[in-house]
C-alpha cells in the first residue's frame, strides 16, 4: 500500500506505545515539572512553569522525539495569559503534546523556545506583537506583524479597538531608513529589497546587506499585509460568519484547502460527523485547489528565473486556467470559493454530472502532455538547472528546526505530509503516493511541486470514479449541523490539514458562545518563510530571489 | 557591388560638385538624417510593436489590437504617453552625468550605422577601418551604463552599472577576437571590401558568406552578441526581477525613451554588424539589396526576442565565467585556425 510510510523510529522515544502516546510515561518523563495535566481535544497538555520553558522543551526533543514545534498560541484569560506550544512529531504527527505555560496577569513573561526550536523565534514575536507576552531569554523580541510604533497589544483584554493611533511624524519619518549594520563594515552595502520589488510575491521587505553581490546579512521584515485574520474569526460566529474568511489567507487558488483547515477543526470541537459523499467531493475540490496553486508557483518561479513574462509563466496560468474553470463549475465562483460548510460542501456537484466528469477527464488526460511541455521547457533546461541545483540548500535538520513543512520539507527529503500522517477527508481511502527529493535546493522544490500535480491527478481520477457510482439515494453531501453552533466551554483543539504550501493548522478554544474565544492559525508560509535567511546566507542575489520563489509563501498567509 | 558612399551619390542625384567640401558637408549631414531617421522608423517599430506582438506569439497571447490595423498605432500612442510623463529627478543625481547618459547610450548606437552598406548605395561612410569604428561605438554604450548606475544615486542603478560593465568586459572580447577571424579571411577592415568577400559562391548557388564558411565564429558571435545588446540569457544588467530595473530604475519620460531606443538601436546594430560579416550585408536574390539587409536585421532582431521569450538568465558570476574562461578560449582557437587554414591556402 502506497500511503504506508517508509520507516517509524519513533519506537525508541520515551511514551510511544502500539496504540498511541503514553502521557502518563512523558509526565514521568518530566517529573516535577509537570504542574498540573488538561485535556485538549487533540493531545493533553502539560501545565508547566514559566521559567523552565526551555529545560521541558528540550527534554521532550530529546528525549521524547518531539521535533516539530508546530505553532506557539498565546491568548489572554481573566486571570492570566498563556503560551501554548504545539508539539509534534515529523514522523508521526498523530503523536502531539500540548505544553501551557501560564504567567501572572500583572506581569506576563516566560522564558522563550526560540533556543529549542529555530521556530519559535517569530511565533513568539507575534505573541509578543499581538497578545503582549514578553519571552525571557528570546534572541531579538521585536514586533512582527505591526509597526514598531504601534501602541497596545491588539488580541489583549483591554486594548481598546476603538483607540486611534497616535504617531508623530517625526517617528515614521522613513521607516526603510539605512540599516546600521552595514555602517560597521565599509565593504559591504545595504539594500532594502523590496516592499515594493518584481520579486518578493507581494509586499515582503527583505533588509539585505551586501558584499559585493554576495548576500552576508539577510532578515524579512513582514507585517505589511496583516489583516487582523485571527480577530475577525474570534469575530465571527463557527457556523455562517467564519467559512468564507479563510478563502482570503491564501488567496492564490488555495481556498478549499483553507476552509477544510477551518471545517476541520470546528467540526472535530463540535464533534461533527461529515458524509461520506460529501469528504469525497472535498477531497476532489482540495486537490485541485493545490493543482491550481503549484501551476502558479511553478509559473512565479519560472518568472523569477526566467526574468520576465516569459513563455513557462503564460503555460502555467494557461493550464491553471482549466482547474479555475472546473472549480469554478463546481463553487460558482473563482478564488474566493466559499463552498465548505461545517458538516459537507454547499451543494452537490452541477447539473449535468456526466458533462461535469466529463470535463475533468478531459483535463486529466490533457495534464501528462503539458506536464512533459513544462518539463522539457523547464526542468530540462541546462541553464535552469544550473541556476537552481545547488543553490537555496536546506538541510533536513533545518528543515525541523525552523518547522518548515509541505513541499519545501519533502524538497529536502523529510517525508512528512498531513493527508498521509493524520488522515482526513478521503485520503486514506486512496491510492497516491507521498513525494519526496533529496537534494533541498530550489530545483528539488520545484520537482516535488511537478510530481506531486500528478499525484493530485491521480487523486482526482479516483474521486471521480468514485463519484460516478455513488448510488443517487445516498447523496448525502449535509450533515446535520444546528442552526447555532455553540460548543461545550473550555474545549480546546489544534488540527491541521496539508495545504498547498504546507501544514495548515487551526487553534480553537471555545468559551460556551458561538463565537470562539481564541482563533489561532498556524500559517504555513509564515514558518517556511523563516528559512530563508538559511539558504541564502553567501550566496548572490539572484539566488536569494530564486529560493523566495521555490518558498512558494503568499504574503497573506504569511502576515494574516 | 562597390558602389559610391551616400554623400557622392546624393550631390550627383541633385546635380551638386562631389568635389566641394560644403556640398559634401551638407550631403552627409542629409545622408546622416536619412539613414538615422530609417534606423529610427525600424526602432519605433520594433519597440512598441513588434515586441510586444512577437512575445506574444511565443506566449500563446494576442497582445496590441486596439488601435489601427493590428494595433499599429500603438506606436503613436505609446510615444504620446511617455514624452507626455513627468520627469523625476531623484534625489542626490550627479546631474551633466545623468543627463548626459540617456544621449550616450541612445546616440552611439546610432553611430554604428554610418558605415554600413545597406545596399542600393546606402553608406555614409566606407573607411578602411569601417570594422574596427563599429565596435568601437558599440562598445561606447558601456560608458553610458556605467554613468547611468552610478548617477543615478540609487543601489539598484549601481549594482546594475556594476553588472554592466562586468557582462561587457567579459564578452566584448570574444566578440571582438570573433569578428578579427572574419577579418583574416577578408584580408580588409573595410565594410564594403567585406561586403563584396562574401560574394563568390562556395558551392554551387549557396554563396561564400561567412556564416557558410566557418559557421561556428557565426555561432560564438551571435552569442557574444546576445550578451552585447543585454538580452536573455545575459539581460543581467536590467534584471528585472533581481535588482528592479539596473541602471535604468530612476529614468522616467523622455530619458526613459532614450535609455529604451538606445537599447533597440543597439540589437539593431548588432543585428547589422552580423548581416555585415556573416551574411553577405545586403546581397540576396530578387529583392532590392536594402529590403534584404532589412530582412536581415530583423531576423536578429527575432531571434534575440525568441531567447528573450524562452531561456533562463543566467547568474553574473556565471556569465563571467562563460566569457573568460569558455568564450574567449573558444574564440582565441578560432582566431588562431582561421589564421592558420588562411594562411595555408593564400
Amino acid at each position: 500500500m502506497s500511503l504506508e510510510k517508509p520507516s517509524r523510529d519513533t519506537a525508541l522515544d520515551v511514551g510511544v506505545t502500539e496504540d498511541g502516546l503514553d502521557y502518563d510515561a512523558l509526565a514521568d518523563l518530566l517529573g516535577g515539572h509537570v504542574l498540573d495535566r488538561e485535556e485538549h481535544l487533540n493531545a493533553e497538555g502539560f501545565v508547566i512553569r514559566p521559567d523552565e520553558v526551555q529545560e521541558v522543551l528540550s527534554t521532550l526533543k530529546e528525549e521524547a522525539g518531539f521535533d516539530h514545534c508546530a505553532c506557539v498560541t498565546a491568548q489572554e484569560y481573566d486571570d492570566r495569559y498563556e503560551s501554548i506550544y504545539h508539539l509534534r512529531k515529523y514522523n508521526d504527527p498523530t503523536q502531539e503534546l500540548s505544553i501551557v505555560v501560564p504567567s501572572p496577569k500583572d506581569d506576563p513573561h516566560n522564558e522563550s523556545a526560540a533556543r529549542v526550536y529555530d521556530t519559535a523565534d517569530w511565533h513568539e514575536r507575534e505573541a509578543y506583537d499581538l497578545v503582549g507576552i514578553d519571552y525571557d531569554d528570546h534572541p531579538d523580541l521585536r514586533r512582527i506583524l505591526l509597526p514598531e510604533t504601534w501602541q497596545g497589544h491588539p488580541l489583549s483584554q483591554d486594548y481598546n479597538q476603538d483607540q486611534p493611533q497616535i504617531v508623530s511624524l517625526r517617528e515614521h519619518a522613513n521607516p526603510l531608513e539605512d540599516d546600521k549594520r552595514s555602517e560597521d563594515d565599509p565593504d559591504t552595502m545595504f539594500v532594502n529589497i523590496g516592499p515594493h520589488h518584481p520579486a518578493t510575491h507581494g509586499v515582503l521587505h527583505v533588509e539585505t546587506v551586501l558584499d559585493g553581490e554576495q548576500i552576508a546579512d539577510l532578515e524579512p521584515d513582514i507585517g505589511y499585509l496583516h489583516r487582523c485574520e485571527e480577530q475577525m474569526c474570534q469575530q465571527g460566529t463557527y457556523r455562517h460568519q467564519i467559512m468564507p474568511y479563510p478563502d482570503r489567507w491564501d488567496y492564490i487558488s488555495a481556498g478549499i484547502l483553507n476552509e477544510w483547515a477551518y471545517a476541520r477543526a470546528a467540526e472535530d470541537l463540535a464533534d461533527i460527523e461529515v458524509p461520506e459523499y460529501a469528504q469525497v467531493i472535498r477531497t476532489m475540490a482540495a486537490e485541485m485547489c493545490r493543482i491550481a496553486s503549484h501551476e502558479l508557483a511553478l509559473a512565479t518561479f519560472a518568472l523569477d528565473v526566467f526574468g520576465d513574462f516569459t513563455a513557462v509563466f503564460q503555460y502555467g496560468i494557461r493550464d491553471r486556467e482549466i482547474v479555475q474553470n472546473l472549480l469554478e463549475d463546481l463553487t460558482g465562483q473563482r478564488l474566493m470559493f466559499n463552498y465548505l460548510r461545517l458538516g459537507g460542501v454547499a451543494w452537490d456537484l452541477p447539473e449535468p454530472r456526466e458533462e461535469y466528469f466529463e470535463k475533468i477527464r478531459d483535463f486529466l488526460d490533457d495534464l501528462p502532455h503539458k506536464l512533459e511541455e513544462i518539463h522539457d521547457l523547464v526542468t530540462g533546461n541546462e541553464i535552469f538547472q544550473m541556476r537552481c541545483v545547488d543553490t537555496g540548500v536546506l538541510s533536513p535538520e533545518q528543515v525541523k528546526q525552523y518547522g518548515a513543512t509541505g513541499p519545501v520539507a519533502r524538497g529536502s527529503g523529510v517525508d512528512y505530509d498531513i493527508r498521509r500522517d493524520d488522515p482526513y477527508g478521503y485520503y486514506d481511502e486512496l491510492d497516491w503516493n507521498v513525494v519526496t527529493e533529496q537534494g533541498g535546493d530550489n530545483f528539488s522544490r520545484v520537482l516535488v511541486r511537478l510530481r506531486e500535480v500528478e499525484e493530485s491527478a491521480r487523486i482526482i481520477e479516483q474521486c471521480v470514479d468514485l463519484l460516478e457510482q455513488w448510488p443517487e439515494d445516498d447523496r448525502e453531501i449535509q450533515a446535520n449541523v444546528p442552526r447555532t453552533l455553540r460548543p461545550d466551554p473550555d474545549k480546546e483543539i489544534y488540527r491541521s490539514v496539508e495545504g498547498a504550501k504546507g501544514e495548515l493548522g487551526i487553534y480553537i478554544r471555545s468559551d460556551g458562545t458561538d463565537k470562539p474565544a481564541r482563533f489561532k492559525i498556524r500559517s504555513p508560509c509564515f514558518s517556511n518563510l523563516q528559512t530563508l535567511p538559511e539558504m541564502s546566507q553567501g550566496e548572490y542575489i539572484p539566488d536569494m530571489i530564486a529560493s523566495l520563489g521555490s518558498l512558494d509563501i503568499v504574503l497573506g498567509e504569511v502576515d494574516r | 557591388m562597390q558602389s559610391a558612399p551616400l554623400p557622392e551619390t546624393l550631390a550627383n542625384l541633385l546635380g551638386l560638385d562631389p568635389n566641394s567640401t560644403a556640398v559634401m558637408i551638407v550631403m552627409s549631414l542629409i545622408g546622416a538624417g536619412l539613414i538615422g531617421t530609417l534606423m529610427m522608423t525600424n526602432t519605433a517599430l520594433a519597440g512598441p510593436w513588434a515586441k510586444r506582438k512577437i512575445t506574444a506569439a511565443f506566449t500563446d497571447r494576442i497582445a496590441v489590437d486596439r488601435i489601427g490595423p493590428y494595433g499599429l498605432f500603438i506606436i503613436v500612442a505609446d510615444a504620446v504617453r511617455l514624452l507626455s510623463k513627468e520627469l523625476i529627478v531623484p534625489e542626490g543625481a550627479d546631474r551633466p552625468a545623468w543627463d548626459l547618459a540617456p544621449l550616450i547610450i541612445a546616440s552611439t548606437a546610432l553611430l554604428g550605422f554610418a558605415v554600413i552598406p545597406m545596399g542600393n548605395g546606402i553608406q555614409l561612410a566606407d573607411p578602411e577601418v569601417g570594422l574596427a569604428y563599429v565596435f568601437a561605438t558599440a562598445s561606447m554604450a558601456s560608458v553610458g551604463l556605467v554613468m547611468a548606475g552610478y548617477a543615478s544615486n540609487n543601489k539598484y542603478s549601481f549594482l546594475g552599472g556594476l553588472r554592466a560593465v562586468a557582462q561587457n568586459l567579459a564578452y566584448e572580447i570574444p566578440l571582438i577576437l570573433t569578428g578579427a577571424s572574419v577579418v583574416i579571411f577578408a584580408g580588409s577592415l573595410q565594410m564594403s571590401e567585406i561586403v563584396a568577400a562574401q560574394q563568390q559562391s562556395l558551392i554551387g548557388p549557396l554563396p561564400s558568406w561567412y556564416a557558410f564558411v566557418n559557421p561556428f565564429a557565426f555561432v560564438l558571435f551571435l552569442i557574444a552578441n546576445l550578451a552585447e545588446v543585454g538580452r536573455n540569457p545575459f539581460d543581467i544588467p536590467e534584471a528585472p526581477t533581481e535588482i528592479v530595473a539596473g541602471y535604468q530604475t530612476e529614468y522616467s519620460s523622455v530619458y526613459f525613451v532614450l535609455v529604451y531606443l538606445g537599447e533597440f538601436i543597439h540589437i539593431f546594430l548588432g543585428g547589422a554588424i552580423i548581416a555585415t560579416i556573416f551574411l553577405g550585408g545586403p546581397a540576396g536574390p530578387v529583392l532590392p539589396g536594402i529590403v534584404w539587409f532589412l530582412i536581415k536585421i530583423w531576423g536578429v532582431f527575432l531571434f534575440t526576442q525568441w531567447a528573450r521569450s524562452a531561456v533562463p538568465r543566467v547568474r553574473i558570476d556565471q556569465l563571467i565565467e562563460i566569457g573568460w574562461k569558455g568564450m574567449l578560449v573558444l574564440s582565441l582557437a578560432n582566431l588562431l585556425l582561421t589564421a592558420v587554414i588562411v594562411g595555408v591556402t593564400v
